[in-house]
């Protein structure tokens, strides 16, 4: 497992390495162009990070690129600094302007982020050519050839095997973060931001890493070119740059690293070997893009892989053994892993509220979604909410669990307002949740959506976690152990890593419970977890939640329009309608209450 | 001085007025369909080699010229949005909007194989004496385009508020599934959008011939200003993108007037990103209220 | 048994890997080496150009390239050189980067026997470095830029184009010409390569003749004008030098009138001087206009050379687009026929160094030499001068059409 593991991350690197070690067999000109291909294999890696995982648009690859070649020949250039030296400096200034841009970016999405980078692209050319004086603007800087500790790199073998080996070094800490719980965490935002956030990743902050190691690795790719190129000048590094490389992922392949990485080898190439055909190239290029995005959607790599994946089998989809030991083995898994400390069942009588919900209203304009609504829940308890359609249900629990705020009132969490918790930290806290429409993610594995579960995803968690993947250390292993226990639980260990979109709907729904449950929260708000659902398949859900509420003392709010399995499950019911809650108590007696039952049927209590 | 301010201020609206018409076709795709068309300036290209056609090659007039230019324009829109667009429309907008981006390009390589030149000249629409404000000229041309685009502007700002096809296109954008219920077909509302906005664009390629003359590169520079004015403007405004693209062109030459050249392009990069960052909605955002 | 199959798997896997390593270290290093008698077969004579077909500066090795494959075709036909028929390869570069890779590809991997740098200033100051080193024979037609002129090296020669202090003292000659008391001159120069190669060499020209200069720039292939007229007019300029293309150029002038640019005086350098001005500024507003050419006729002159060169030029191409044939066309072809002079001289005995001999004995070598029409400036090289025309024709609008008026 951990061979595998470490050849996974290892194997870009030394494909890049390899190719330059091939490249010694041809001739001087196929060598440059091995050169050329090898950095925009590492671009096409780096956009990997931007453009298939966080799924941005971004026409600022031009301008990272230009950064980066001056940012490493002006220093050698002017100030004689070692070329080494250079490219470090290059490769952080890089960073830094990817810091600048995404800052202020990441507040958009979609065309208004695309029009940032544009204008980013853009302002940055535009400020070389007007510096005459410092990078000789428009007639371009002349850049001596590389000096590392005293051996001079000017022929092309000399150079391939030096961009080769430099490209093989900065790929490696890329791919580390892109299998690793970053790229992860980035997928995921893609896939859903909402439940991204209820599992603690910072959208923004994410976004802003991926930008500032992308942009640092592209100017790194920069500033290997540059010398091979001789003189560089701004426009070279146009917004034409930008749109080509922005193809390498688009046609390589949006699923992995390795779509970008051939995506853009393979691309940086073809002009070199369609030469006579130089006039049509640009316009061949446009067709292959949009034919690909057309008919291959997610790239040709996609397509590849897509064709020998393995479809799981008909025995393999049916909902696997039983779950009633498998709780018992999560709840001592992670007493072994030493993980939140479980609380045994208590007397429920003498619990304090875990959460209160106190005078909340919500409205939309003229629509009071929410209206002064309170009630409390009873530390690992089951409390249900029910109530017809445009109650205000979800949107409660959107208040609860931090995706939305409220207008008025508060929520109180074990006695701790809430109001200035973002969202993103609730789940440390200890409240999880799942979604009414399944929000797995769904291009990720069933075990690396638990893996979010755990909710270690700030920023340099994420990081540290990705080495640790990476290295396949012992605490990747018990976190990967905790998943997979927390999947054996709901009964979807042998879908492990199978694609979350794969599922059926109920299957989402467990896994969604296995993602909620994986932390050990103190309270999981469930949305219609067994909506679209069969009956037995139902009962199995409610089996399963009774059994982590009892064993784990985890407690539960429940939205569900299916009565009997709200009754059967709750010790509590609230019942609201436009708004307000209108009834609560015990499931039974709240069942059979005429306001609950006018709200439902429009009913007219006919006196007894 | 103030002579000198008036002929810059009216230099910059001939251009402005220009972008406002490109802005309004930009977004009034954007209303009906929910798509950013990148591709907007190879329709403007479009209309400008019909002008060069019509008016150099042909020898006809300028009204057929404007009336071919946009109905170029907007069967190419219209080509682009049934032919590729439709296909991919399912998936979200990253697909989308990276499409039009390659197909931009991919039109002005197209007029760039087929018209091998570097620039085509058209001539000016009115020639005659120049007016005086003072010591100020303005020519009858600026007026021309100034009054003529701002005419065709409020025109389509007029039919999209009011007429029949208008309101299938707000309507289909707010609640496609229920306009479908109502009757109106997705894929003619989709298609007449997108030909209501390629025709707008032909007519602002109309105006822009004679400025500009007609380049692969046109289509590059409208969609940047086109875009600009209409992030100015509050994307989902119409009103926002005639004033947003007013207002472009006027800062612009006076950026380049007084502060310097190389400013020219960089202003509207620089105002896009102020707009972002500080109002994000726009200058003259249309209410619009999103439940989640 | 099984030991054996162990033995044996070693034992190719051991072999793989010393076939790996010997190929490995038998074909490293590998330096690129250029040959005096590349190019060069018993009929055949392969010449390599390159420059930018497609961008801003297009209009640069589009014609060129035309240029050239025609004058080509009419130098074969009239016969072979010494027994060798001579073949164009064109590859297209416009940045630097491409300029340096289409040079080398056509060097070292098609082997091309002279390389022709038709790619304007950019590219020839992008692939100096790179030519010198190879010593590949050299002719750059078309970069003024200084860069690929010094250091001297034996390999590289110039063409029609001089370099440019000679064009800018012409300039500026020619602003003496429209305004004789000129105090005040304004400078709109394009910020890219070529324009910025011009303004570098003009600048101290314009200083030792005692004109105050106002300069304002703009970005290649820019329509709007108004704020750099604007500062013209404020400060009153007498006469305004263009640095640019005719677009450039032509959209300047046509909007100078509305911002109180009446009565200036316009002087275009090379690539300004182009018919199609005329349709962009309109025939009424072609008065006032100055600039020079690089060759001695205008495609629309009557004069019987350039008649000649437009009939075959027509011929071959068919009816030419507004703007066609241009400077380059005709530079690149007369060119053509200088190179083949210098081929011709080094007889049938060919290499790099009987070729560098021959042209550098080169004496006003012009097309008619060897058949073709005299539309370039003879060439004259030295062993120590390799800059073949040092001429420039002052050139003026007359009835729409720009004419050379000596």
């Amino acid at each position: 497992m951990s061979r595998t593991g470490a050849l996974r991350v290892f194997a870009p690197s030394l494909f890049v390495f390899a190719l330059s070690i091939a490249g010694l067999l041809l001739g001087s000109y196929w060598q440059y162009v091995l050169a050329l291909s090898i950095s925009a294999a590492v671009i096409g890696t780096a956009l990997a990070m931007i453009v298939s995982y966080a799924r941005c648009i971004t026409i600022a690859t031009g301008a990272m690129l230009a950064i980066g070649a001056y940012g490493a020949a002006l220093p050698v250039v002017r100030l004689d600094v070692p070329f080494l030296v250079a490219l470090l400096f290059a490769t952080a200034l890089g960073g830094l302007a990817g810091l600048i841009l995404a800052v202020p970016g990441v507040r958009f999405r979609s065309h208004n982020l695309a029009m940032v980078t544009f204008v980013f692209q853009a302002v940055v050319i535009i400020v070389l050519r007007q510096s005459k004086g410092l990078t000789g603007g428009a007639e371009g800087l002349p850049i001596p050839a590389p000096v590392v500790f005293g051996f001079r790199f000017s022929s092309d073998a000399d150079f391939l095997l030096l961009c080769g080996f430099l490209s093989a070094l900065v790929i490696l800490p890329l791919i580390v973060l892109l299998e690793g719980a970053l790229g992860k965490n980035l997928r995921a935002v893609a896939a859903n931001e909402s439940a991204a956030r209820a599992f603690g990743i910072n959208v923004n902050r994410h976004l802003i890493a991926a930008f500032v190691w992308s942009s640092a690795v592209i100017a790194c790719a920069g500033a290997i070119m540059a010398p091979r190129y001789r003189i560089i000048d701004p426009d070279s590094y146009g917004i034409l740059a930008s749109i080509l490389a922005l193809a390498y992922p688009i046609v390589g392949g949006m699923g992995s690293p390795w779509g970008g990485l051939v995506g853009g080898a393979v691309l940086r190439a073809l002009p070199e070997v369609l030469r006579p055909l130089a006039d049509y190239l640009e316009l061949m290029f446009c067709i292959l893009v949009v034919a690909t995005i057309i008919f291959f959607p997610g790239g040709f790599g996609s397509f590849v892989t897509g064709t020998f994946r393995r479809k799981p089998t008909k025995l393999e989809t049916s909902a696997g053994p039983e779950p009633r030991r498998a709780v018992h083995d999560f709840i001592s898994d992670m007493n072994i892993l030493g993980r939140r400390e479980v609380r045994p069942p208590q007397d429920r009588s003498r619990s304090t509220p875990i959460l209160r919900i106190s005078g909340v209203t919500k409205s939309y304009g003229a629509l009071r979604a929410v209206s002064h609504v309170s009630f409390d829940v009873t530390a690992q308890t089951i409390h249900g909410l029910m109530g017809p359609n445009g109650a205000g249900k979800t949107t409660l629990f959107n208040i609860v669990s931090g995706l939305n705020a409220s207008d008025e009132g508060q929520v109180l969490f074990d006695g701790t307002p809430l109001d200035d918790v973002p969202v993103e930290s609730r789940i440390k806290l200890g409240m999880s949740r799942t979604f009414q429409h399944a929000a797995v993610f769904d291009k990720l594995s069933c075990v690396d959506n638990v893996l979010i579960g755990l909710g270690l995803n700030d920023i340099w968690q994420a990081s540290v976690r990705s080495v640790h993947m990476a290295m396949h250390s012992q605490r990747a292993r018990a976190e990967r152990k905790a998943a997979m226990a927390a999947l054996d639980a709901v009964g979807l260990a042998h879908r492990a890593r199978d694609g979350a979109g794969s599922l059926s709907l109920g299957d989402q729904r467990r896994l969604e419970i296995a993602r909620a449950i994986v932390s050990c929260p103190r309270i999981i708000l469930l949305d219609e977890p067994v909506s679209g659902v069969s009956v037995e398949e139902a009962a199995g859900l409610r089996e399963l939640l009774l059994r982590i509420n009892r064993e784990l003392g985890t407690g539960m709010v429940v939205i569900e329009h299916n009565i009997s399995f709200l009754v059967s499950l709750c010790n509590r019911i609230s019942v609201m309608s436009d708004g307000r809650i209108i009834a609560e108590g015990d499931p039974d007696v709240v069942v059979n209450d005429a306001l609950v039952r006018r709200a439902y049927f429009g009913e007219r209590e006919i006196s007894a | 001085m103030l002579s000198e301010l008036l002929m810059i201020v009216v230099g910059g609206l001939k251009m402005g007025a220009i972008y406002s018409l490109t802005a309004i076709g930009i977004v009034v795709i954007h209303k009906a369909t929910r798509t950013v068309n990148f591709a907007h300036g190879a329709f403007v290209l479009c209309g400008a080699y019909v002008t060069y056609g019509i008016v150099e090659v042909l020898q006809f007039g300028w009204w057929a010229a404007f009336v071919l230019a946009s109905l170029a324009g907007g069967l190419l829109a219209a080509v682009v949005e049934l032919g590729i667009l439709r296909p991919i429309r399912q998936a979200d907008s990253f697909a989308v909007i990276t499409a039009t981006i390659f197909i931009g390009i991919g039109i002005s390589d197209i007029y760039r194989l087929l018209q091998n030149t570097e620039i085509l000249a058209v001539r000016s629409m009115i020639r005659g004496a120049p007016l005086f404000i003072g010591d100020a000229m303005i020519t009858r041309e600026q007026i021309a385009v100034v009054g003529g685009a701002m005419a065709v502007a409020l025109i389509g700002v007029a039919l999209f508020a009011y007429a029949k096809f208008g309101r299938g296109m707000r309507a289909m954008a707010s609640n496609p599934r229920g306009a479908v219920l109502c009757g109106y077909s997705s894929d003619a509302m989709n298609a007449l959008a997108w030909f209501v906005g390629g025709a707008m664009a032909g007519v602002a390629g109309s105006f822009a011939a004679p400025s500009t003359g007609v380049t692969a590169e046109l289509s590059v520079a409208m969609v940047t200003a086109g875009f600009a004015a209409a992030v100015i403007g509050g994307f989902d405004s119409l009103r926002g993108a005639l004033l947003g693209g007013l207002i472009l062109g006027v800062c612009e030459t006076l950026a380049a007037g007084y502060v310097s050249s190389a400013m020219k392009n960089a202003v509207s990069f620089l105002l896009i990103f102020i707009i972002l960052l500080w109002r994000p909605q726009g200058l003259f955002p249309e209410a619009k209220i999103r439940h989640v | 048994m099984a030991i054996s199959t162990r033995i044996r798997r070693r034992t190719v896997l051991q072999g793989m890997g010393a076939g790996v390593a010997a190929g490995v270290l038998g074909t490293w290093p590998r330096q690129a080496s250029a040959d005096e008698k590349q190019g060069i077969t018993d009929t055949e004579i392969l010449i390599g150009a390159l420059g930018p077909i497609t961008g801003p500066t297009a209009f640069i090795g589009g014609p060129a390239r035309d240029g050239m494959a025609l004058a080509i075709e009419k130098i074969n036909e009239a016969g072979p050189i010494n027994g060798r028929k001579l073949r164009l390869v064109y590859e297209h570069a416009a940045t630097p980067a491409e300029s340096v890779a289409a040079a080398k590809k056509l060097t070292e991997n098609d082997n091309v026997f002279i390389l022709v740098l038709a790619s304007g200033s950019t590219g020839a100051a992008a692939a100096a470095d790179y030519v010198r080193s190879a010593k590949i024979p050299t002719y750059n037609i078309f970069g003024a830029t200084p860069i690929i002129r010094e250091p001297f090296a034996r390999n590289v020669f110039h063409g029609s184009m001089p370099d440019p202090v000679v064009t800018g003292s012409g300039m500026v000659d020619e602003v003496f010409k429209a305004v004789p008391n000129i105090k005040k001159v304004g400078v709109l120069a394009g910020t890219y390569a070529f324009p910025q190669a011009n303004l570098k060499a003009m600048t101290p020209i314009l200083q030792k003749r005692n004109l105050e200069v106002v300069l304002e720039q703009f970005d290649a292939a820019a329509t709007d004008y108004t704020a750099q007229l604007v500062s013209f007019a404020r400060q009153r300029v007498q006469a305004i030098i263009v640095l640019g293309s005719f677009t450039e150029a032509g959209f300047a002038i046509k909007q100078a009138p509305d911002k109180g640019l009446t009565d200036v005086a316009w002087v275009l350098d090379g690539s300004g001087t182009n018919d199609a001005i005329v349709s962009i500024i309109g025939k009424e507003n072609s008065t006032n206009l100055r600039g020079y050419y690089n060759a001695p006729y205008f495609p629309s002159q009557t004069d019987a050379p350039i008649q000649g060169f437009m009939k075959v030029w027509i011929a071959k191409y068919g009816q030419p687009p507004q703007g066609r044939p241009n400077l380059y066309d005709i530079v690149a072809y007369g060119c053509t026929y200088v190179m083949a002079q210098a081929i011709k001289g080094a007889g049938r005995d060919l290499n790099w160094t009987s070729l560098m001999d021959s042209w550098e004995k080169l004496k006003n070598a012009k097309p008619s030499d060897m058949g073709g029409y005299d539309v370039t400036f003879p060439e004259t090289v030295t062993s120590t001068d390799h800059q073949g025309n040092k001429l420039i024709g002052p050139a003026q609008i007359v009835n729409g059409k720009w004419k050379v008026v000596p």
